[in-house]
């Protein structure tokens, strides 16, 4: 059985909310994609644990814009922020039922894997182990994109997620790093996080 | 299952999948814009959706598959749906524009931050954009602005490396806010290249 988090209020701006609700929903959307088409566990796994995250923080982004609304106008106002923030939960909730395809075993057509692969950049998923050289390297330092095509869309820390990370983020042993970019570039960031590499390429 | 009809189905895939992330980009970009334009847009391709997601559907289910096949199957008329759910979604953003609420300015700010900016500009015959691919024209490179969809006449089009930039044609990108004067004179041709 899943577990039910207990929501409770916490005072967080309207504003904080929306953005990480959006940005959470569009992660996910690219990521159960990428788990079904390329039929990675650990992909659809993220997503569902992303899709808790969306869920409370929908509630609590309810709640912040109850409090807001102290009369008709504000009413009005800010139930556009309540659609556009439910719509965007819906779209988690879509990714996961993405997912869902990945973990049931449900599976898509091997050849539909293959189009896609032509059509689509690759989004991939490298954990960090001891020993690889992306450790206590900022991403400006090791310029991803320019050495092998790739860029890293998220972080996830322990618990954390980092979106969008800065250019001066330090990459930690442990981290899981989502990276978009070419088949070839992916995988070798798999290797360099990996440690099987050991060197990075001019 | 002939190789031709599995084409067909995987084209209707990727079509219905384009589509929908293409009115996600419009219903955001509708509300950021506060333009009913964009989000009568997105109501139409709604409607087109439904069609496509039924010719999808047919085509799967016409497939001839095998019983131990069905799986396989079952996953593509899964994704389907989605699509059709993410449509929805993106319908019910711009339906927020359409009834004129007026956007809240929390909105508007949560959806500059997340996408920083969005901007249109319309490619000039005297641009050195016209008649380039996207992949040519490298406008991220130059300028730190996306391109979000282009707008051609009557239709929308989802950009894509190969896509072909030709004189007439709106650009409604998004990026870094100290990009979108570059990306202005990059359309209007007033850019030295």
């Amino acid at each position: 059985m899943d577990e039910w988090e207990k929501i409770e209020y916490k005072p967080i701006s309207v504003r904080n909310l929306l953005v990480e609700i959006k940005n959470l929903s569009e992660l996910m959307l690219d990521l159960a994609y990428s788990s079904a088409l390329f039929h990675s566990i650990e992909l659809a796994e993220d997503v569902l644990e992303l899709e808790k995250r969306v869920d409370t923080l929908a509630y609590l982004l309810k709640m912040n814009t109850m409090i807001a609304a102290r009369d008709a106008n504000d009413a009005e106002a800010l139930l556009g922020v309540s659609i556009v923030a439910s719509s965007a939960n819906k779209i988690s909730d879509a990714a996961a039922d993405i997912a869902y395809i990945t973990l049931r075993e449900i599976g898509v057509h091997p050849l539909v894997r293959e189009v896609f692969e032509r059509v689509e950049e690759h989004l991939g998923r490298a954990e960090v182990k001891p020993g690889s050289i992306l450790v206590r390297k900022t991403l400006d330092e090791l310029d991803l994109a320019a050495r092998m095509g790739v860029d890293v869309i998220a972080v996830r820390r322990r618990k954390d997620w980092i979106l969008d990370p800065k250019e001066a983020e330090s990459i930690l042993e442990g981290d899981i790093l989502i990276a978009r970019g070419t088949a070839a570039g992916i995988n070798e960031l798999k290797d360099l996080a990996a440690g099987i590499m050991k060197e990075l390429e001019d | 299952m002939d190789k031709e009809h599995f084409e067909r189905v995987v084209d209707a895939l990727v079509t219905l999948k384009d589509t929908s992330e293409l009115m996600l980009d419009l219903a955001y970009s509708s509300i950021l814009l506060n333009s009913r334009e964009l989000a009568r847009e997105v109501s139409e391709l709604e409607d087109y959706m439904d069609s496509l997601h039924t010719d999808f559907e047919l085509l799967v289910l016409s497939s001839g598959f095998k019983p131990e096949e069905s799986k396989d199957f079952l996953g593509l008329i899964r994704l389907g749906v989605v699509t059709e759910q993410i449509a929805d979604a993106a319908a019910q953003i711009a339906e927020v524009v359409l009834r004129e609420l007026e956007p809240h300015p929390v909105l508007k700010l949560a959806i500059e931050e997340a996408e920083e900016t969005v901007t249109s500009a319309q490619v000039s015959e005297e641009s050195i954009l016209d008649g380039k691919t996207l992949r040519e024209a490298r406008i991220a490179d130059e300028t730190g602005m996306w391109i979000l969809v282009i707008k051609r006449g009557k239709t929308w089009i989802r950009p894509r490396p190969s896509t072909q930039i030709r004189a007439g044609d709106t650009l409604i990108a998004s990026g870094y806010a100290d990009g979108e004067e570059d990306f202005e004179r990059l359309a209007s041709g007033t850019a030295r290249p």
